[in-house]
């Protein structure tokens, strides 16, 4: 099918086509209060279609896969080649000289009888309810996914992926004294069996009882400890920084700064798509690049920008492998790991913020200054120890200062389902907005 | 296409297993995209959303299925298939009645522009931000606009169509000074076609991003504080709407996972607060028709004085409460079965002007647009970040204030409300939920708040 709509484009008069395909299907179970309460299951298949018309790169998504819809794209296509005014390289890509090997999951969710995939949600729920503090799970919720990925071109490339996984979680509703939270974790399966309804719960539990008896504390500096999970959300967040699509437009702080020190010796940052540790690997990028691990940040320094087929010309760079969904994104992100446990890391802290909860991250960062306001929780460290948990205050600083005082990176690296990893890490101090002086 | 008598056997079919409702929503959308950024159009972008979702109830209990295969045979194994999951005796579904007829009110439809002649609005727009101040390093107009056909069918005689069509323009602009970087946009949008430029001003509203992006790339950092917070209209309403409206849809209160389950007739806020949700506001940006189970949108009644007067219900939620549906039912296409949500959202005019307000305000906030937030449902701990602030001394603004943050308990913060000016106004957003991500109005009249925690870094920067 793609093969004649790829020559139905040349026909046209585009000069270069390419199809991006991809179809998924998934399953999802909502459990609640024993009973199943939803359950989804769908098939979709999208094409995208990109194609150079006078030297202009447009796109077209299309789920009408009909030949009257492919023919009506088309067309307007080359109306929105003819809006373009701004010149820039438009690149169909002929394929990357080898590409790596990755393992593919064979989880094959279809074997897994549904009843069994109920009967875990439904014990899920059960072990969560168990617990004295919890007042009800809000849901259990199950979903598998399982995708395939094809891109063919004018020029030639044929490149295929897929890909499969699971996941869980359950929010408990918890309450003591009056004081509402909820507890929730992610389990993300590769396989059927790595679901443990009593382990998974106890996740649950634990972050929904760490919020518990929470206090305010007062307004003013603390030295402060992100937990790996929160660290590894404000690397996420941060993470369009080393866009070189950012570069191009300016609007990155780094503009200027690929060689330069910009986070304290030590600091190495990662996106290495082959990182057998975390939850995803990934052999290509959407434009059809080979992926490869790269260093971003080497021992503080930053060694340059992540580039699509177009920055990458702009810049005279090679592409690197990170175009993802019309942007760029890092494909496997994450901080090495230090030495010192997490207990050797907080034991000099005299008093100290641990950061274990973040909310509202899309709205509490401005990406150009580096600036952060954001609702946090927690645990408040006394004497080189946890003392007790910390709820409703907000957290302030800047993300550049903050690389450049951090005071330890512990050694328990961690990777969040995002796909993005980190350790433990004492930034040094940051503003906390509490109770008044 | 499909007949109607086709929709009827297919909706019968998927009743023989003891499922006693079962809806086919069938859906084509065309969007497209043209961004603008210092008068280069930068890139133009379409697509399609097309397919058919499923949706089967035994009581309360769903299955949905759906696919971008919308032939018969598709629907009809869909229908199989979901109603492998139920048990019981067959029913029956009624014959489908008549489309409701609506009135199209779109004067310049999308395809009647080429996206040529479209642009040229944005570059001159685009231009005013760039021109504005040699500091200002990227000056963005996007345009936005997609139209939503929608075919909604099922087993209670439901039979409507609905056009949604949605055009929206972003602006933004980054300024920068040396190490100093700041941004700021706007970003108007209506149920409407291209006339949205005759609507609203764009040019002044461009002029006002550029001089906001200057005033807040100089402003000193907010001083972490507790104190009043005189919250100004249009979307500062986000509050009302994260901390408020989300707890007031019958998918959290039927579950008992609301502060306002259980409080009907309950002084909930204070009495200067009287709210609405209306889904049915000429033009606006939360308007349907129609809701997504085929209903006659409406305006709702949520708070009088205080007291608590209703929920938000679609038909499912609202049967776990026994709860009538309010014509509140969305899902942002196919891929999502409906669920109760709010379209234009509002605390109504009170009396006083505004600047009365802030005259009585010895020492606060006024935080004069707010950018995004989010609420937790369940406890109703919300966080908003204050995209323009103003500290207010002695009754006056005395200085801009950036990074503002604010936080709180919802159900807390309106019983804390204790003035309401006369100017009232609506904000656009994107709201995400349960059901996909859909457009809503936000809005509000200047409030004041007399006690809110306001985050920040302090000192200047």
């Amino acid at each position: 099918m793609f093969k004649n709509w790829i020559e139905l484009g040349l026909k046209k008069g585009f000069s270069d086509v390419e199809i991006y395909s991809t179809r998924s299907k998934s399953l999802s179970i909502e459990v609640y209060q024993g009973k199943v309460e939803n359950l989804t299951t769908s098939d979709v298949e999208k094409a995208k279609i990109r194609a150079v018309y006078d030297e202009k790169l447009v796109s077209f998504v299309l789920e009408d896969l009909s030949n009257e819809a492919v023919n009506k794209a088309f067309d307007q296509l080359i109306l929105n080649a003819k809006a373009l005014t701004v010149k820039e390289p438009a690149i169909i890509f002929e394929g990357s000289p080898s590409y790596p090997e990755v393992k593919e999951n064979d989880f094959n969710f279809d074997k897994v009888p549904v009843a069994d995939k109920i009967s875990y949600l439904v014990d899920l729920e059960k072990h969560i309810l168990a617990n004295e503090f919890v007042k009800q799970v809000d849901v259990a919720s199950y979903s598998e996914n399982y995708g395939e990925t094809t891109i063919i071109n004018s020029k030639g490339l044929n490149l295929s992926k897929k890909h499969n996984f699971a996941y869980a979680y359950a929010v408990g509703v918890f309450e003591k004294n009056g004081d509402i939270k909820t507890g929730y974790d992610i389990k993300l399966a590769k396989t059927f069996d790595d679901f443990d309804a009593k382990a998974d719960a106890q996740m649950a539990i634990d972050d929904g009882l760490s919020k518990l008896d929470g206090k305010s504390i007062k307004t003013k500096q603390y030295e402060t400890v992100f937990s790996a999970k929160k660290f590894g959300e404000m690397l996420s967040v941060f993470s369009g920084l080393f866009s070189g699509e950012a570069a191009y437009r300016k609007i990155t702080a780094l503009k200027d700064k690929k060689g330069e020190q910009i986070a304290v010796k030590g600091f190495n940052l990662w996106d290495d798509p082959l990182n057998e540790l975390a939850p995803f690997q990934n052999s290509f990028d959407d434009e059809g690049v080979a992926s490869n691990p790269k260093k971003i940040i080497d021992d503080g320094v930053f060694t340059g920008f992540l580039h699509s087929l177009k920055t990458a010309k702009l810049f005279n760079e090679e592409p690197t492998g990170n175009a993802f969904g019309g942007g760029i994104s890092p494909a496997g992100l994450y901080l090495a790991p230090g030495e010192k446990d997490f207990d050797a890391l907080i034991q000099d802290i005299e008093e100290g913020f641990y950061v274990t909860d973040l909310v509202g991250l899309h709205a509490g960062v401005n990406h150009a200054s580096g600036n952060f306001s954001l609702q946090a929780g927690g645990m408040l460290i006394k004497n080189g120890k946890l003392d007790h948990a910390v709820k409703m205050v907000v957290l302030s600083g800047n993300w550049f200062d903050l690389l450049m005082q951090i005071k330890g990176i512990a050694n328990d690296l961690t990777f969040a389902v995002s796909g993005v990893g980190s350790p433990t890490v004492h930034v040094g101090k940051l503003t906390v907005s509490g109770e008044d002086k | 296409m499909l007949t109607k008598e086709q929709l009827h056997t297919l909706l019968d079919l998927g009743l023989k297993t003891g499922a006693d409702f079962s809806e086919i929503f069938l859906e084509d959308t065309y969007r497209g995209t043209i961004s603008v950024n210092n008068g280069d159009v930068i890139s133009v972008s379409s697509g399609n959303t097309y397919g058919v979702g499923v949706r089967l109830l035994k009581g309360i209990d769903e299955v949905y299925g759906y696919s971008n295969d919308t032939s018969y045979a598709s629907i009809e194994k869909l229908m199989k298939t979901l109603s492998g999951s139920f048990e019981g005796k067959p029913n029956h579904a009624k014959p489908l009645g008549e489309k409701q007829p609506f009135t199209y009110t779109i004067k310049i439809p999308h395809h009647a522009m080429t996206p040529e002649q479209k642009s040229k609005t944005l570059i001159e727009l685009s231009n005013i931000i760039k021109n504005h101040d040699d500091k200002i390093i990227q000056a963005g107009a996007t345009l936005i606009e997609w139209e939503q056909k929608v075919l909604i069918a099922n087993s209670n005689g439901i039979y409507q169509d609905d056009i949604r069509t949605y055009t929206r323009a972003a602006l933004t602009a980054v300024a920068q000074d040396g190490q100093l970087m700041q941004d700021a946009y706007d970003a108007p949008g209506r149920a409407m076609g291209f006339e949205l430029f005759d609507a609203i001003d764009f040019k002044a509203l461009a002029k006002e991003v550029a001089e906001s992006v200057m005033t807040y790339l100089y402003a000193d950092n907010m001083e972490p504080q507790e104190m009043p917070v005189v919250i100004h209209n249009g979307f500062g309403g986000v509050i009302f709407h994260e901390a408020v409206g989300h707890p007031l849809e019958t998918s959290a209160v039927s579950k008992g996972l609301s502060p306002f389950a259980g409080k009907l007739g309950q002084k909930v806020a204070s009495e200067l607060v009287t709210a609405y949700d209306n889904g049915d506001e000429a033009d606006q940006w939360g308007r349907t028709n129609f809701d997504d189970e085929g209903k006659k949108t409406q305006k709702n009644l949520l708070i009088e004085k205080g007291i608590l007067k209703g929920y938000l219900s679609d038909y499912r939620s609202g049967k776990r409460m026994n709860y009538e549906s309010t014509g509140s039912a969305r899902r942002q296409n196919y891929k999502y079965p409906p669920t109760s949500r709010m379209n234009t959202t509002y605390i109504e005019n009170g009396t006083e002007n505004y600047e009365d307000i802030i005259k009585d305000t010895k020492y606060g906030l006024f935080a004069k647009k707010l950018g995004g937030g989010t609420v937790n449902p369940a406890t109703g701990e919300y966080n908003f970040a204050v995209m323009e602030g103003y500290m207010i001394e002695d009754g006056k603004l005395t200085k801009p204030v950036r990074g503002a943050m604010l936080i709180g308990h919802g159900a807390e913060t309106i019983q804390l409300i204790d003035r309401v000016a006369n100017n009232k106004s609506y904000g656009q957003g994107m709201c995400g939920a349960a059901s996909g991500s859909i457009p809503t109005d936000v809005g509000q009249p200047t409030i004041r708040v007399s006690k809110m925690l306001v985050g920040g870094q302090g000192g200047n920067k």
